[in-house]
């Protein structure tokens, strides 16, 4: 025998999604240069990102220049609902993914007039799992829960509530309707991220926008200095 | 079908694997970390992690998961411990004891074949 094989062990340590991470992370410093605050919104199918979109965009017109990008499997659905309300949307097909990834977020960037803009809207695809561990370059992520899901879905989805800078709980014009226990969503959400803001909201009837279109304004006049 | 977000976690595992591996060497294991909050289906990992590396140079190498559990605090008695699920009850009563995890995901180490003359 003049050969033999020995298994060497390499220590590594490196993340997994790096290449997705370096992205994001040269997307932020050009959001952050060009004084845009951009928000990764993110939710269960049906949850009402789109239908929150929509009456956002109506509620800052003329205050703040809004730009959009859209992920959805298969349909420009959601990109022709928001063309009504903001000349700056961009479709993301993702296809069969379940989520966005940073590239599709910078190359959809590169077909978008950013000129003026205050605030970028980034509507994930519809799921609670997939999108949280992927970092797109956003200055904030903001977790759209609804009523209509239960109100289960925070401890269900503990990524989900520890990554999202603000949480926004939909469709609370239905709680007539429902028996969503409110105190249990919190005590859950709590448990995870202590700090984590919640804002009932109802995109339907407007209830709530007062606070989460404070927040917006706060925070895109940070973005802007 | 849609495509489970452990299929893209696979194709950045294998782009990873190659980029740290001496070129053109075997690579026989590899070992990653994944913390708590991840959520991630160990066994979804590994049937994409077959499908990914199909037909390429890291066909055959195995994949070793160190999935990290959820530490609990109870703040009422102060008992710590770990488990595989978030919301547990304390044995001291308390049924809201703090979870808390990490969500690292983290290539830790690759085991390569050199050959010894
Ligand atoms: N009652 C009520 N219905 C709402 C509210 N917000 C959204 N909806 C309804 O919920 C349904 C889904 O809303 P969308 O905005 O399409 O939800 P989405 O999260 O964008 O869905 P995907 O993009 O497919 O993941 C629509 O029928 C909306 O009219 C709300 O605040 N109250
Ligand atoms: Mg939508
Ligand atoms: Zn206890």
């Amino acid at each position: 025998m003049s050969e033999q094989i020995r298994t060497v062990r390499l220590p590594v340590m490196r993340r997994v999604l790096e290449a997705n991470d370096d992205i994001a992370a040269a997307t932020r410093v050009e959001l952050a240069r060009r004084h845009i605050f951009a928000i990764d919104l993110m939710g269960a199918p049906g949850s009402g990102k789109t239908a929150l979109l929509e009456a956002t965009l109506r509620a800052l017109a003329g205050r703040r220049r809004a730009a959009v990008l859209v992920g959805d499997l298969a349909t420009r659905r959601d990109g022709d609902r928001l063309a009504r309300y903001c000349d700056r949307v961009v479709q993301i097909s993702t296809g069969e993914g379940c989520h966005l990834e940073a590239a599709q977020v910078r190359d959809a960037l590169a077909q978008l007039d950013l000129d003026g803009v205050d605030i970028l809207f980034i509507e994930n695809v519809g799921n609670l799992i997939c999108p949280v561990g992927f970092d797109l370059g956003q200055a904030a992520k903001v977790g759209l829960f609804s009523l209509t899901e239960g109100d289960d879905k925070a401890a269900k989805h503990p990524y989900f509530v520890t990554a999202a800078d603000l949480l926004l709980l939909n469709k609370i014009d239905l709680a007539p309707h429902l028996s969503f226990d409110r105190a249990g969503f919190e005590t859950d959400v709590r448990l995870l991220n202590p700090s984590v803001p919640i804002l009932d909201i109802s995109a339907t009837t407007g209830e709530g926008f007062d606070s989460w279109l404070a927040w917006l304004d706060n925070s895109a006049a940070a973005a802007s200095t | 079908m849609l495509r489970v977000h452990e299929f893209s976690i696979a194709e950045g595992l294998a782009a990873q694997v190659l980029a740290n591996a001496p070129a053109g060497a075997h690579v026989r294991d590899v070992e990653i970390r994944i913390g708590a909050l991840r959520g991630l289906e160990p066994e979804a990992l590994l049937m994409c992690w077959d499908s990914v590396t199909f037909g390429t140079p890291l066909a055959g190498a195995t994949l070793q998961i160190d999935q990290r559990p959820w530490s609990i605090r109870c703040s009422q008695c102060g008992r710590e411990w770990t488990s595989p699920v978030p919301f547990v009850s304390c044995q001291c009563g308390n049924a809201t004891p703090v979870p808390s995890g990490g969500d690292e995901l983290d290539l830790v180490a690759i085991s390569i074949d050199e050959e010894e003359t």
